[in-house]
């Protein structure tokens, strides 16, 4: 596939006027990460970026480009809406970015199911705290409900990551990993301390601590609460907002 | 009598068959070892059949290969005996128990071996020698299409190549394009195995390997798209010439081999996609991944990260929800006020005509008496005659009634019975009008 040919723009109108900058510019502002397989958005980012820069800053908002090929937006004012990924979201993603490391995936194009997920989730994490992870319920349920259950809850997780542009949904359940899941590991990359890199990054806005005093993150209008295995029938299931249960 | 084959375009009958026969393969390397080194040996001798000697002899010397410790003279009538069950070595003497057999390779142990042996991948050497064939054989069927007078003509000299010769070399490109993709699937088991051998040492190697099978693949659907173009105009130009002449089978015989070529070509679109992903996909993951870590210490202290090692963070996102969307304004029109309609509290009375059936029955008896009936009986008959017979007892009640009203009647102590209709009997009276009195 060949790359396009650049764009030229000479002035901002220039990419306000672009077909394409009013779905970037929506995407990007709902969170989603724009990488080079989202060709003509990649290369109006590209070629627009000097542009662009000034103008999101002045909403309060970092148009943030990765070596890897990616952009995404961080806000840093109040001027556009901010929220953080849930904790159930978090450790997926992170399973994600593992899979796009191992060499076994990248051998085959970077693409797996969802049973590679939770396998290597299941690998790092351990059967019982995973599924206790994803079943906060203090109530005893059965064994195979909560492995249900579970695994509902991080195919969840994994839609909602890739309407943020971390994953590309396939057809039979394949999912295809993107270059945007290296913000997952950007703690870890670096030379610099663990412990540096994330002050670092909690210092741009680019994450937060999950005890820090943020508010609690917005549900996701699509969000299915799925409690039908376990008897929760008093208690609302809350694995994305309340971290009471965390591990 | 022998079953006959199960027929192939019927899937439940073959898997029925195969059900009732339980036919199964199990074939160790020593076995495929065996296989191949009788292949060889038939091909370089001549020889068609094995004395059991010469059999031992073969899986002795694939022994010797592929497991030097195992024991050959032990083990070589057992796995002889194996591959006679599993169908892969006939015996082809016929005499039985007399003296020790002959065997032969199986048609199935034949296939087995080329399948492993022979080199069934596409290249640009067996693609170009296949298309010039198929160019040949369309070559050859175009002039006789356009001389052929007769439909025997037509059968044997345009139908007949291109349903079997022509369909069966480009069956032998779609079989080659197969052992490509069988390739493929190796070679990312190879840039796999290079990077976990070696990581950041393989880096090099894998690009080269990606370099060269992205040129060969390039230069394979380059020829496949400039061959197939060609062999389509002569197809279509064989297609034509049939369905001028109504020679139905050559027509369906050419279009059939269109199809096949329509295959051929979508596979190579499809390939060249595929692999420019996949190429691209690669490339990245060696650049990005692989040299900005040559140690491979990322995924160690990712998944450090994941088993929770250090604090709990969260991605910060954009979360700017959709734009409010203003609805269409529309005008209202004022509604009038609700009020109660109001009536008149007493309507008006309306003239409306009577409808008295004692009038009518009225009417009639007078008529009756006007006609000169002098007994209830006639009087009885003339009103009631008109009605249902079920309706004349009812009437004739009334009847006397209104007799007995508009008349004088007269009747004796002992009234006699008198049929008044062919139903009605009554006591007679004798009737004079009121006026007549």
């Amino acid at each position: 596939m060949s790359a396009p040919a650049p764009r030229g723009y000479a002035e901002l109108q220039d990419v306000l006027l672009d077909a394409d900058f009013p779905d970037v510019d929506v995407a990007l502002r709902r969170g989603r990460h724009v990488d080079r397989d989202d060709v003509a958005w990649y290369a109006l980012l590209s070629d627009g970026q000097a542009l662009l820069e000034p103008l999101y800053r002045r909403y309060g908002c970092e148009l943030v480009h990765r070596p890897d090929g990616f952009f995404y937006l961080v806000p840093v004012g109040d001027r556009v809406s901010r929220r953080q990924l849930a904790p159930g979201d978090m450790l997926v993603g992170q399973a994600l970015t593992l899979l796009y490391l191992d060499p076994a995936v990248a051998a085959r194009g970077g693409r797996v199911g969802l049973d590679d997920v939770v396998t290597q989730l299941v690998a790092v994490l351990g059967a019982g705290p995973l599924v206790a992870t994803f079943n906060p319920s203090r109530k005893r349920v059965d064994e195979r409900a909560a492995e249900r259950v579970t695994r509902a809850k991080i195919g969840e997780a994994v839609r909602r990551l890739a309407t943020l542009g971390f994953v590309e949904a396939e057809d039979e359940g394949r999912l295809r990993l993107r270059a945007a899941l290296m913000r997952f590991a950007e703690p870890v990359r670096g030379q610099a301390a663990p412990a540096e890199a994330l002050a670092a990054l909690v210092a741009s806005g680019e994450i937060v601590f999950e005890d820090a005093a943020a508010p609690p993150p917005e549900r996701d209008d699509d969000e299915v609460v799925r409690d039908d295995e376990a008897d929760d029938a008093d208690a609302p299931d809350d694995d994305d907002g309340d971290d009471d249960d965390e591990p | 009598m022998p079953e006959a084959p199960p027929d192939v375009r019927d899937p439940a009958a073959a898997l029925a068959l195969l059900a009732t026969r339980r036919p199964s393969l199990e074939l160790s390397t020593l076995d495929l070892g065996l296989l191949v080194a009788l292949h060889a040996r038939a091909a370089a001798t001549g020889l068609g059949a094995f004395t059991e000697a010469q059999l031992e002899e073969a899986y002795a010397a694939a022994a010797a290969a592929i497991e030097p410790d195992a024991d050959p003279r032990r083990r070589a009538p057992a796995a002889i005996q194996r591959l006679r069950a599993q169908r892969l070595l006939a015996r082809v003497d016929g005499q039985g128990v007399v003296r020790s057999g002959e065997f032969a390779l199986s048609r199935l142990a034949a296939g087995i071996v080329e399948f492993f042996l022979e080199d069934d991948v596409l290249t640009q050497g067996n693609l170009a020698v296949l298309t010039a064939g198929v160019q040949a054989v369309l070559t050859t069927a175009l002039e006789a299409a356009r001389g052929a007078t007769t439909p025997a003509a037509w059968q044997a000299e345009v139908e007949a190549p291109l349903r079997v010769t022509a369909r069966d070399l480009v069956a032998g490109i779609e079989r080659r394009q197969r052992g490509l993709d069988l390739q493929q699937e190796e070679f990312q088991g190879s840039i796999q195995r290079l990077l976990e051998a070696d990581w950041f040492g393989a880096v090099a190697e894998c690009q080269h390997l990606l370099e060269a099978t992205s040129a060969t693949l390039r230069e394979l659907a380059t020829m496949l798209l400039r061959d197939v173009a060609t062999l389509r105009v002569a197809l279509h130009d064989l297609e034509d010439l049939a369905a001028a002449a109504g020679q139905v089978d050559a027509e369906r015989a050419a279009q059939r081999v269109l199809e096949q070529l329509d295959r051929v070509a979508a596979w190579g679109a499809a390939r060249q996609r595929a692999w420019s992903e996949y190429f691209q996909y690669v490339h990245r993951y060696l650049r990005d991944v692989v040299r900005l870590d040559p140690a491979r210490a990322l995924t160690h202290r990712l998944r450090e990260q994941l088993a929770g090692g250090g604090p709990r963070f969260a991605l910060t996102l954009a979360a700017e929800g959709p734009m409010r969307v203003l609805r269409t304004a529309r005008v209202v029109r004022p509604q009038p006020p609700v009020v109660r309609p109001r009536a008149p509290r007493e309507r008006e009375l309306a003239a409306a005509p009577v409808d008295d059936p004692q009038l009518a029955l009225d009417a009639e008896v007078r008529a009756s008496l006007a006609g000169g009936a002098a007994t209830l009986s006639t009087v009885t008959r003339d009103v009631t005659g008109p009605l249902p017979p079920r309706e004349r007892y009812l009437h004739a009640g009334r009847v006397a009634q209104t007799v007995a009203r508009l008349a004088h009647a007269h009747g004796e102590r002992e009234r006699a019975w008198v049929a008044s209709t062919d139903e009605l009997v009554i006591e007679e009276w004798a009737v004079a009008p009121r006026e007549a009195s």
